[in-house]
């Protein structure tokens, strides 16, 4: 009987049970990532530390700060961090394009799997295939121009690609048109899971096309467009290098008109054999990519918060 | 047919001869006498080369084939490179220290860097010196304080012009032999909307053409060129900085294909191939190969028409590509022996008879050649001027020369802001590579 047991045993082992059992429940999560945790240290955190080794060090001697006031000085890296802060202006456009897009694919009654389809194809199309394809597509008398002139916009025939002072929009273009796809499916996917009451009421109430959308629907879908818009950053700033690597065959022509931080790395590590000063500028660029990241969950944080959290 | 080239008028024999006493400087000695390995053997050889010498594949191919056929144990994988990938993935390898035996290097600084930096082992330390002397180029471009880095393989007269005369003569114009003809002839052609010379700088490799046949015109040696690298020159100096100069008058004189940016150099030449352009410039051992394609007897090859009265104005550039044994490679003798092997007298002949270029061996009989085209380019080549790109860091070749090239053709930059410009990047150069000075210094001596 309960009753007859030690009193010790009676409080104390079970309370310790309950105190051991709300511990690991507390840990359970920590434990379940817990392998996942340890390989994305292993292969992230071993590369990180040798980045930060190397960034200090010339042939293995220690030089202290001095491959960072290389790179700081270098006006090649300045120019190519200027070119991912110019192609951050591609990330609005890319989200009111994506937006746009969800909505209209959202409110088309027919074929609307067809429409979906064209439209994220292009982000499902691999870089080198497009980079090759507008290269030639591109030329100052490709087949672009070639259609311009015939429809007599001459000064529409620009050398999109060879001209120094086009080279980084059309890239941009070239991005735009790319990325769209992705950040349409999944605003589109976020739009399909709204409540449809919310939508139906207020077109009750007489709200036309532009203020039911702009109203009703793009609040509903700030977290998930946020989420694109921090995508996108990213993609600005440490992934088009592919596009430019394909484009212009890994120089970043015409002059230094496309050179981007990333081809910047690529090139000091395997082009000019300085792997030191790579992996410095890889770490101010982990740096920069980090702030984006911190950034996002900040932003996120806060609009997840309700009106009772404190 | 018409051939233009000064080299035309040495004769041959003399021009083997200085080849073979041009070595007689170089120290070489320690060639390994380890007995050949009787077990299995694998080596794996990185190249490029098929792009500028179309057959080199077939050849590579045979020589592997007899190879095998006289060492049953040894087995040779071969890869061929992209050229935009060549220097990269050698990097890469170089960084792991695992990659092939054999490596292919262009000449000058692209075989002398990898030594440098410790990546390959000294040909010399495994090829005897007797065998070495008759490789074609090996002392201006790869000698380092007593060693050769790598072993020449084929020889690329850089780099010819060609003239077409149909293209030319519907015109009334004449090859020009001169700058002055040059841009008379822009001139009269881009008025009746035709290029006169064929080229596309978008990939960047022709900048560096340019920059060695019309630069290579007002130096005097490439000891010049090494001099303002380490710095007791400067590329803004009249004799770095005067074919910027020039490069710009070929834009005011609307000399090029208008979409010369937007195209990349193989595709440009396309465009004298169909009869849409009078000239272009094409790598040496596939001058020939153009020149039937559009009919010989209509081609002029000849070098860059002369600006200046330098000692290598009105003559071609000579480098040879050259193959290199890896440092972390187990089986550097057998590497040697097969490159070694691909020097004998068949293999000699029947790189001839596979790319209609010149193998890098002055033991390859010259009788054998008898297309009068075939016959000027490999005589402009023995000896040539300096090619100069060779001479500089690439980096310097691709941050400045590629770069700048591409902004003065494009109409954004002139021919001074280019040289400054070079001239800056050189001296960031010497800052981040520490040992780049030194290095210059030591292999200019």
């Amino acid at each position: 009987m309960i009753n007859s047991a030690p009193t010790d045993y009676l409080f104390t082992t079970p309370r310790k049970l309950w105190v051991v059992i709300g511990r690991l429940r507390r840990s359970g999560p920590f434990l379940w990532v817990l392998p996942a945790g340890f390989c994305v240290v292993l292969i992230f955190g071993y590369s990180i530390l040798d980045l930060v080794q190397q960034s200090f060090k010339y042939r293995g001697a220690w030089v202290g700060f001095e491959n960072f006031s290389l790179v700081l000085t270098d006006p090649l890296f300045r120019t190519a961090i200027f070119h991912n802060f110019l192609l951050l202006f591609a990330v609005p456009i890319l989200a009111t394009l994506s937006f746009i897009c969800a909505v209209l694919l959202f409110e088309t009654r027919k074929g609307m799997k067809f429409y979906r389809s064209a439209v994220f194809l292009p982000y499902i199309l691999p870089i080198p295939v497009i980079g090759v394809v507008f290269g030639q597509l591109l030329q100052l008398n490709g087949a672009l121009n070639s259609a311009l002139r015939a429809l007599g916009l001459n000064g529409l025939a620009l050398d999109w690609l060879g001209d120094p002072q086009q080279a980084l929009w059309t890239m941009g273009g070239i991005i735009i048109w790319k990325e769209v796809g992705f950040g349409t499916i999944l605003i589109l996917a976020r739009l399909i899971s709204l409540p449809l009451e919310t939508l139906e009421a207020a077109r009750i109430d007489g709200a036309g096309f532009f203020r039911l959308h702009l109203k009703v629907t793009l609040p509903q879908l700030r977290p998930v467009i946020l989420f694109y818009i921090i995508n996108e950053a990213i993609v600005m700033v440490s992934w088009v290098f592919n596009y430019v690597y394909v484009m212009t065959n890994g120089q970043g022509g015409p002059g230094k008109a496309t050179v981007v931080s990333e081809l910047y790395i690529y090139r000091s590590a395997f082009q000019n054999k300085s792997p030191e000063l790579a992996a410095t500028a890889a770490l101010l660029l982990l740096l920069a990519t980090l702030i984006f990241i911190i950034g996002f969950f900040r932003i996120q944080r806060n609009l997840n918060k309700g009106p009772f959290d404190e | 047919m018409k051939i233009l080239s000064k080299a035309f008028s040495v004769d041959c024999t003399a021009a083997v001869l200085l080849m073979s006493l041009s070595f007689t400087g170089v120290s070489v000695a320690n060639a390994s006498s380890k007995p050949f390995p009787t077990k299995a053997v694998t080596l794996t050889m990185w190249w490029w080369g098929d792009q500028e010498a179309p057959g080199a594949k077939l050849w590579v191919d045979d020589t592997v084939k007899a190879y095998k056929k006289k060492h049953p144990n040894v087995t040779i994988n071969t890869v061929l490179q992209t050229t935009d990938g060549l220097v990269p993935a050698f990097a890469a390898a170089a960084a792991a220290k695992k990659g092939p035996d054999l490596q292919y290097f262009w000449g000058g600084i692209y075989s002398q860097q990898p030594g440098w930096d410790g990546q390959i082992a000294p040909i010399s330390d495994y090829i005897p010196a007797a065998e070495l002397k008759h490789y074609v180029n090996s002392s201006a471009e790869l000698l380092f304080q007593g060693k050769i880095w790598t072993a020449p393989w084929y020889v690329n007269p850089s780099f010819p012009v060609l003239a077409r005369t149909d293209v030319l003569g519907k015109y009334n114009l004449k090859v020009p032999a001169t700058w002055k003809d040059l841009l008379y002839v822009c001139d009269v052609l881009s008025a009746k909307g035709v290029p006169a010379l064929a080229g596309g700088v978008k990939d960047g490799w022709f900048g560096g053409w340019l920059y060695s046949i019309i630069g290579g015109q007002s130096v005097s040696s490439n000891k010049d060129v090494v001099a303002a690298v380490v710095g007791t020159q400067k590329f803004t100096d009249p004799i770095h900085a005067e074919w910027w100069t020039r490069l710009q008058e070929t834009k005011e004189h609307k000399c090029w294909n208008s979409d010369i940016n937007s195209l990349e150099l193989y595709q440009a030449q396309q465009l004298w191939k169909d009869g849409k352009a009078a000239m272009t410039v094409v790598a040496g051992p596939d001058a020939p190969n153009f020149a039937n394609a559009v009919g010989a007897s209509k081609v002029v090859v000849m070098a860059m028409p002369k600006w200046s009265n330098g000692k290598f104005a009105g003559k071609m550039g000579s480098t040879s590509q050259t193959i290199g044994i890896t440092q972390w490679s187990k089986n550097k003798e057998v590497a040697a022996d097969f490159l070694m092997f691909s020097h004998e007298k068949a293999q000699l002949d029947n790189w001839f008879k596979r790319t209609g270029s010149m193998p890098a061996d002055d033991r390859f009989d010259l009788g054998m050649v008898k297309d009068p085209i075939k016959k000027a380019l490999f005589q402009s080549a023995l000896p040539g001027a300096p090619y100069l790109e060779n001479f500089i860091p690439a980096q310097l070749d691709t941050d400045a020369i590629f770069a700048n090239v591409q902004l003065v053709l494009s109409g954004k930059k002139s021919g001074k802001d280019a040289a400054a410009d070079s001239q800056a990047v050189m001296e960031r150069l010497r800052k981040t590579d520490r040992n780049l000075v030194k290095n210059f210094t030591a292999w200019s001596k």
